[in-house]
């Protein structure tokens, strides 16, 4: 198992968490997503940037222009304090949502 | 939910105005994500170039994502917009050709319907300038019966509309007006002008305020008689005065008398009339005092318009009631004091609440009649035009279906490619309808003449009615001529079409273009039906003998304007202007007359030995005349003679009569000599000297109606006006006349010169706006239906080129060749011929009243235009059958 198609609209859920321990640019949200999940996830880079503009539309995260570890300008993104709400509100129906996915798919029916 | 509003507005905003600095750090973004990808390939050891390989296949495509991240950002649509223009822009200026063809197209479609929109609107929908509440307000006209005949008319009396303002409650506002042609100016400057007489009540219609000092109020406008004061128009006061502001306390001279000048109308202001604007506004009761006491004191005068507002609530049909329960008290009031008008059981007096315009009421001329018809017909022509632009982007369509199967390939969405298609057929449907605009504007005088005065004068297409419809309809043409090749377009088959490409695939699809060939061919027949219709009416009213030369007769009048004469200086000074027209260079004759055919007319009583009652054998017109009439109109006398210098007034009395009225009042005599009593049966006996033809005088139809001349002389009454004949045309002729005849008239009078001609040109004109207008368009959607068919049959022979190539390689025969492809033209055409015929067919009821002697469904016409569009059809097809015979198999079989 080494690729999983993310369900829709968890990407943006993977994306706020990521960012709510430290702002990242667009690449190492992706690595860090990777590595977090045990090399199982992979983001479809195509999706990921149109996310990350989408989620700055809706004035979840924020953008600035910075310079990374080796000196390189690359953009940040932040979460904000409306995505910090958004994501607390996502984390627990994703919760509320997995649980009972589980609960129909291990109970003997 | 609110700051996520908000951050969503300035973050589309900030993507709309910076968008070059976003995708500038777009871009960045995603070069830097692409190195970093590289950096930790190459960390773990893999060659740089290889690295930068994998990292940009697990990127995919570079493009695309931006295309996705800007369709994030939220400005798709602005970014595809302005992407499509410019690629259509380029695609378009890439084919000048077809570019052209479409654009001319729908130029003349559009064109077409703007000018006629104006006109249509002008005459029917548009309310005057400056009224308020519109649909309140409406014209009052008055219908009584007489004769088993009933009259509506709009010229009522002065007591009249008092009696209707008095007893009425169903109106808050009335006012009366009367437009009135009089000398304006002192001296040489004077020219006879339009004035509006109008009650202080009528400006409280409108939402005026004067451009200049003020507009007069009830105090100038009392009876028995108001001020002499004027508001002059804005134009008026640009032109004739420069604009100066001391032109309020002038003096202008209006009629006889001076007026002072208060104040300017607004600019545009005329009242609710559709012609030229009044150059003045007097009050009404100021007028009728100089007119003489009959127009205010007594039910002998009708020269009032009356408007009138519903109270709010009030329907049209209880203030139509009201307003003939009013009539016929009022028509009582006037039988008390004039016992011999008729009874209201016999005349049925009514009321008649219309719109505004002319055009809308009971008296609508036929111009009003044909105009919806006409305007009908604009539209069928931008029909014709789209099919014909669906048709060639259709066309187009199939030889790009590779370039678009490409397109879908590449992962281009359909929605976005019928989102393309749309924008192409918007963008020229835009540049048609500019094109067309400046058509408009440029056939829109000619149209305005061939309407007359109505139609409303110094028109212009760019006003924001019309330019508003063109934007609908534009929106209309884009959508229409759009839909059809983005629907085939949407439904083609990738695989098929990358393989096979334009070359073959085509043809058997065009079913969709021979349909709307089809279809174009059908509305030409319409069209042409129409024109056919309309000549074959206007020659029929042209031939109609009118009893008289309308073409070289000019019709002169004096207008003494308060120059008092009596009436031997009168009959002295027409004596005058007779001989000194005779005398004029290129003048035959002339004499005077008191009436005008279709202008005014005139009767009497009369009495005949031996009949009861003259008046019941029919309506006979009396004319007023001098020596030398009958040659002067053109007017033949059958038997006896005519008028001549020997009848004086002291000589023994003499009438004429035109042939029917002998055949009416002596039936199997030759009428010769016969005595008839003009006036009353105790006058004189006037003897019959003479039979005249027949006369056009107050229809133009078939039915002869009665006449009869006497001697002007021989009445107590002066004629004011005179017939003279010219040798060259009427037309030509008046202004020398009038300003020869100017010469012999006292300072301060006039003199106004009409050809005959144009007086009864206003009868035919139905007919010839009808004639024109179909012939126009009847031309133009033939012209744009063979370009239709040409194209379809052109494009079918070039989507064939390999099957016919084997055909002749095979050894078919040239005449198999071109009667196989003409046959399907051909085929098209009759199919068409036979739809339109049908259509016309139907709607032959609805255009019958408009025609003159003519059957609506006249096999002549039909036949003619069948024949011309096969003719058309055959020319149409022939040049693409030639070329398909000229078919040089090797070529064809070679290709691809």
């Amino acid at each position: 198992l080494n690729k999983l198609d993310l369900p829709q609209g968890t990407l943006d859920l993977l994306i706020l968490r990521t960012l709510s321990l430290e702002p990242q640019h667009g690449w190492a949200i992706s690595e860090r997503i990777h590595q977090v999940s045990k090399e199982t996830l992979l983001i479809p880079q195509g999706s990921l940037y149109p996310a990350l503009h989408r989620l700055e539309r809706r004035g979840w995260i924020k953008a600035e222009w910075g310079t990374s570890d080796n000196n390189r300008k690359a953009k940040y993104y932040a979460l904000t304090r409306a995505g910090l709400k958004q994501l607390d509100s996502e984390r627990a129906a994703w919760k509320q949502l997995t649980a009972a996915v589980a609960l129909v798919l291990d109970t003997g029916l | 939910m609110l700051a996520e509003l908000l951050s969503d507005i300035r973050y589309r905003l900030r993507a709309t105005f910076r968008r070059d600095e976003m995708e500038r750090e777009l871009a960045d973004e995603l070069r830097a994500h692409m190195e970093r990808e590289t950096d930790k390939l190459v960390r773990g050891g893999m060659p740089v170039d290889e690295a930068r390989r994998r990292a940009q296949l697990a990127f995919g495509g570079v493009e695309r994502i931006k295309d996705d991240a800007r369709d994030a950002r939220g400005l798709a649509w602005i970014d595809i917009a302005t992407q499509e223009i410019r690629y259509t822009t380029r695609a378009l200026r890439a084919r000048p050709g077809f570019t052209l063809a479409v654009v001319a197209t729908l130029a003349l479609g559009i064109g077409a319907n703007a000018a006629m929109f104006g006109i249509v609107d002008r005459m029917l929908f548009r309310a005057p300038q400056y009224l308020r509440d519109p649909s309140s307000v409406g014209r009052v006209y008055l219908g009584s019966t007489f004769r088993g005949t009933e009259y509506v008319g709009e010229a009522l009396e002065f007591p009249r509309y008092q009696d209707l303002t008095r007893w009425t409650s169903s109106f808050s506002q009335f006012a009366a007006i009367h437009i009135q042609p009089t000398g304006v100016g002192t001296g040489d400057a004077s020219r006879e002008m339009s004035v509006g007489v109008a009650s202080a009540t009528f400006f409280e219609f409108f939402n005026l305020r004067p451009a200049l000092g003020r507009l007069f109020t009830a105090a100038d406008d009392a009876l028995p008689a108001g001020e002499r004061v004027a508001v002059v128009s804005y134009g008026y006061w640009q032109v004739e005065d420069g604009g100066r502001r001391d032109i309020i306390g002038s003096k202008i001279q209006i009629g006889p008398v001076d007026f002072t000048v208060i104040g300017v109308a607004p600019r545009g202001f005329a009242g609710i009339n559709t012609g030229d604007a009044p150059v003045a506004w007097v009050p009404l009761t100021s007028w009728a005092s100089l007119r003489g006491p009959n127009f205010t004191e007594n039910y002998s005068w009708g020269w009032l318009t009356v408007v009138a507002r519903r109270k709010p609530g009030v329907s049209v049909a209880s203030a139509t009631a009201d307003l003939s329960a009013a009539y016929q008290r009022s028509w009582l009031a006037q039988r008390a004091i004039e016992p011999a008008m008729p009874t209201i059981e016999s005349a049925k007096p009514h009321a008649v609440f219309a719109p505004t315009q002319t055009e809308r009421g009971p008296n609508a001329g036929p111009e009003a009649r044909g105009i919806l018809l006409v305007g009908a017909m604009a539209i069928v022509v931008l029909l014709v035009a789209c099919a014909n632009v669906a048709n060639l982007l259709l066309a187009r369509g199939v030889a790009r279906r590779r370039e678009i199967a490409v397109r879908l390939a590449m992962g281009v969405s359909r929605s976005r490619l019928l989102g393309h298609l749309i924008a192409e057929s918007m963008l020229l449907a835009l540049l048609g309808a500019v094109a067309g605009l400046l058509v408009a504007r440029l056939v829109g005088g000619s149209l305005n003449a061939l309407f007359g005065e109505n139609a409303g004068n110094n028109v212009s297409p760019f006003d924001t009615r019309t330019l508003l419809y063109c934007v609908a309809i534009t929106i209309g043409v884009g959508v229409l001529t759009g839909m059809l090749p983005a629907f085939h377009a949407g439904r083609s088959d990738v695989l098929t079409d990358l393989r096979s490409g334009a070359r073959d695939s085509g043809y058997r699809r065009s079913r969709t273009r021979s349909v709307l060939v089809v279809v174009q061919a059908a509305l030409c027949v319409i069209l042409l039906v129409g024109a056919g219709l309309f000549v074959r009416s206007l020659i029929n009213v042209r031939s109609l003998p009118l009893g008289y030369d309308a073409d070289h007769v000019v019709y002169a009048q004096r207008n003494m304007r308060g120059v008092k004469l009596n009436d031997e200086q009168s009959r002295e000074l027409m004596r005058r202007l007779v001989d000194g027209a005779t005398t004029l260079p290129g003048v035959v004759s002339a004499a005077t007359a008191a009436s005008v055919p279709f202008y005014d007319h005139e009767s009497t009583r009369l009495a005949v030995p031996g009949i009861d009652s003259v008046s019941r054998l029919g309506r006979f017109q009396m004319q007023r005349t001098s020596a030398d009439y009958f040659t002067t109109v053109g007017t033949r006398i059958l038997a006896g003679r005519g008028i001549t210098v020997e009848d004086r007034r002291d000589s023994p009395r003499v009438i004429v009569v035109s042939q029917t009225m002998a055949k009416k009042l002596w039936p199997g005599k030759s009428g010769l000599g016969e005595c008839v009593r003009v006036g009353s049966d105790t006058m004189p006996c006037s003897t019959v000297v003479g039979i005249a033809e027949d006369i056009k005088e107050r229809h133009l139809s078939h039915e002869a109606e009665g006449n009869y001349y006497i001697v002007a002389d021989q009445t107590e009454h002066t004629n004011s006006g005179m017939y003279v004949r010219v040798r060259g045309d009427g037309e030509s002729s008046a202004d020398p006349v009038r300003r020869g005849l100017q010469r012999l008239m006292p300072a301060g009078a006039y003199v106004t010169a009409t050809p005959l001609s144009e007086l009864i040109g206003g009868q035919q004109r139905g007919w010839k706006v009808g004639a024109t207008i179909f012939i126009a368009f009847g031309i133009l959607a033939l012209t744009l239906g063979a370009i239709g068919l040409y194209s379809v049959i052109a494009f079918g022979v070039q989507q064939r080129s390999r099957e016919l190539s084997i055909r002749i390689a095979l050894g078919a025969r040239v005449r198999g060749i071109l009667g196989m492809v003409m046959g399907e033209g051909v085929r098209l055409a009759v199919i068409g011929v036979a739809m339109g015929a049908g259509l016309s067919l139907l709607s032959a009821r609805s255009i019958a009243t408009l025609l003159f002697d003519e059957p609506a469904n006249d096999p002549l016409v039909f036949s003619v235009v069948a024949i011309v569009l096969l003719v058309v059809s055959i020319a149409a097809s022939a040049i693409p059958a030639y070329r398909a015979t000229r078919l040089d198999p090797n070529v064809a079989l070679r290709a691809d």
